[in-house]
């Protein structure tokens, strides 16, 4: 440093001289210089800035196809919900209103029934007889005559009109009678008509429950179509909800998976020897895997069969036969991997038993023998579990069908999230930049402020 | 070349790559497989620990052993490097229950070697490491190991040569078990320190993996499951 020194001896003042000479040297590249930063913040901040803007703007694009996807997935789950519950009406209209025409037939003939016995109680009964008062006052002429003939032919008259009455009476009465038999026989059919009326009303209520639903789902599918922002959170909301749910089920069916692995492993050894390895796993636990990985896939057949998961369109799309065929297959795989687990299961514990005494043995400590009870409660619960988990772990195709579903949409939000932080990242250096060079230009400026003040002066004077 | 004759091609490709991951991925077990030579000493000052040595064996190694691995059983005495010196020998069967009925086979060579009354007037330690050295080399294994069960004492016959090479126990961890002490060593215990100093020095000038000097059969199984994972 001494050797730039122009005055060796004079250090303070070669300083002074250098800080003087660097002044007028920075004075005169003043404009040159301050190009040159200009550009420095041009080319640094403002990549930045264009990557920021790039961030924002693909963030922006993920978000509408997001969107556009979520919107897709929306109208096709309504439509799809709407369907089902126009094939659940049809199978109500085939299943329920089939009867109808017979119930109706039913009720007319029972009104009809009722008709006619109400005519026939309708018709003209024998009036009841109204002579009680002639026969008194026969009975009183018959007294006060005084003529022996008119008395006898009065006496016949009111023997006779007695008679009559009492004729006339018992005709009545058994009129009566028949009538209220008509009449109590009406009862059950009565009842008939109104229960008939009850299964009519029921089943006019399910159709009337379905087509509200319909309407419900109507109302969902308009406002997914509009595509409005709730509309939008609330797909996006379910979707979440879907995705963690999921997760939360795959992750413990991939412990049963696991549990099942271990299961069987062992045992598999004993019928695939394990002489050679793939990617470094014997052949044995390979097997096992593909066991386990069996029951899974039969598991997504068996549902799809059914019409629980909708991964395959293929199988969706097959005839009821077929898929009759696909779900009695798959039930029988199932069957068969389950029963095959659980002998495994039983092979399992015989050589672990087996193990133990040969340790036991090699220890010198031969007597020893293994509590048969315990090992008989072991097997059973092996063999059970060794048959149960193929069934439960089968049932993974409806929370895979859910993650699938909900992954594309959570996947593309948390790279949105990560394009976007990105941006602002690379935001926030651009500003950090362009402050920084706007500092050197003026701290550049600070340093030349001798000259810089003193060619103002002088300007100033030139001016005046 | 056009859009349809691509992708049949592409399909192609993709298929033999497949195949080719497939068969390459296919490899033997040897470099998982452990093998084991046990060096039983008869000579003179140990030939009383016969019975102890088997019970080692049959307790700390081969509970130890899991289908594929291998075992050598090999007495040391005058002139150890012979094939009449290895005992008995066995590879364990791939599917248990028949490598359960091997052990137990083996336990009762163990047996008969602890019953019987053979021994030696020198003790060639060296030759017998050699030997086992080549048996365990022979198989290829992924873990080789090496257990002698001796006083270390070398003792060797008038014109008996033993020279290890650079790489005579390459890969092998070495571990001398049940080193009883000589009648010298309680009087002098640095000689005994000197001794199995000495040994450590010359094996792993001799490219062993590992020298060590267990005093408990408990360790036997750490010092195996330790090994495997080197």
């Amino acid at each position: 440093m001494e050797k730039l020194y122009p005055i060796p001896d004079m250090p303070g003042l070669s300083i002074v001289i250098l800080i003087l000479l660097s002044m007028i040297f920075l004075y005169l590249a003043r404009t040159p210089m301050h190009e040159a930063l200009k550009i420095l913040v041009e080319g640094t901040a403002g990549g930045f800035k264009k990557v920021a803007e790039w961030a924002a703007n693909l963030s922006n694009a993920m978000t509408d196809n997001n969107r556009k996807v979520l919107l897709e997935s929306g109208i096709a789950d309504a439509e799809q919900k709407i369907m089902e519950e126009f094939r659940r009406l049809e199978a109500t209209y085939s299943k329920h209103l089939a009867d109808y025409p017979k119930i109706h037939l039913k009720l007319d003939d029972n009104v009809t029934r009722i008709d006619l016995d109400y005519k026939e109680c309708g018709q003209v009964v024998p009036a009841a007889p109204g002579w009680s008062e002639v026969i008194e006052s026969i009975a009183r002429v018959k007294e006060n005559t005084g003529d022996r003939i008119i008395e006898k032919m009065l006496s016949e008259i009111h023997k006779s009109a007695v008679e009559g009455e009492k004729k006339a009476l018992a005709e009545l009465r058994s009129e009566s009678s028949k009538r209220h038999k008509i009449l109590s026989a009406l009862a059950p059919v009565w009842k008939q008509v109104v229960k008939l009326m009850d299964s009519v009303n029921k089943k006019v209520d399910l159709v009337i429950e379905t087509t509200s639903r319909i309407d419900k789902y109507m109302e969902q599918y308009e406002k997914v179509r509009e595509g409005g922002k709730d509309s939008i959170e609330m797909l996006s909301s379910r979707a979440t909800k879907l995705f963690i749910f999921s997760l939360i089920v795959i992750a413990v069916a991939i412990f049963g998976a696991f549990i099942n692995f271990q299961l069987i492993s062992l045992p598999m050894a004993e019928m695939v020897p394990s002489g050679t390895r793939l990617a470094g796993i014997p052949v044995s636990e390979v097997s096992a895997m593909v066991i386990v990985a069996l029951e899974l896939v039969i598991g997504i057949f068996l549902l799809e069969a059914i019409g629980i998961t909708n991964i395959f369109p293929q199988i969706a799309g097959m005839t009821r036969n077929k898929r009759l065929i696909l779900l009695y297959g798959s039930l029988f795989g199932l069957f068969f991997l389950a029963s095959v687990e659980a002998s495994l299961a039983i092979l399992r514990e015989a050589l672990a038993e087996a193990k133990t005494n040969v340790d036991i043995a090699l220890a010198g400590d031969a007597g020893t023998a293994i509590s048969s009870q315990g090992s008989h409660i072991a097997v059973i619960g092996q063999a059970t579990l060794g048959f149960t988990l193929p069934w439960i772990l089968a049932m993974v195709a409806v929370p895979l069908e859910m993650f699938i579903e909900a992954s594309q949409h959570v996947f593309s939000k948390f790279m949105t999230l990560l394009v976007r932080l990105f941006g602002h990242i690379a935001g926030i250096f651009s500003y950090i930049f362009e402050y920084i060079f706007k500092i050197l230009i003026h701290l550049y400026d600070a340093y030349i402020i001798i000259p810089l003040q003193i060619a103002a002066l002088v300007t100033r004077k030139q001016g005046a | 070349m056009n859009e349809k004759s691509l992708l049949p091609a592409v399909i192609r490709g993709l298929l033999v790559a497949g195949l080719f991951s497939l068969v390459t991925g296919c490899t033997g077990n040897r470099e998982y497989e452990t093998a084991v030579c046990a060096l039983g000493d008869i000579s003179g000052t140990y030939a009383d620990q016969k019975p102890t040595v088997a019970n080692l064996i049959k307790a700390g190694i081969l509970p130890s052993m899991v289908p594929g691995d291998s075992l050598f059983f090999i007495t040391i005495d005058s002139n150890s490097y012979k094939e009449d010196n290895l005992k008995q020998k066995v590879t364990l069967d791939y599917r248990p229950s028949y490598a359960n009925q091997q052990k137990l086979e083996f336990a009762k060579g163990l047996d008969d070697f602890a019953a019987s009354s053979a021994s030696s007037n020198y003790t060639d330690v060296s030759g017998a490491m050699m030997l086992c050295s080549d048996y365990l080399k022979s198989t290829g294994a992924g873990t080789k190991l090496m257990f002698i069960f001796s006083d270390m004492k070398e003792d060797l016959e008038k014109g008996v040569t033993r020279v290890f090479e650079n790489d005579e126990f390459k890969g092998i961890h070495i571990a001398a078990m049940n080193v009883i002490k000589l009648a010298k060593d309680s009087r002098d215990p640095q000689e005994y320190r000197d001794r199995l100093r000495e040994w450590d020095k010359k094996v792993m000038a001799a490219g062993a993996a590992e020298w060590q000097v267990l005093f408990q059969a408990s360790h036997i199984p750490e010092f195996i499951e330790k090994a495997k994972k080197d």
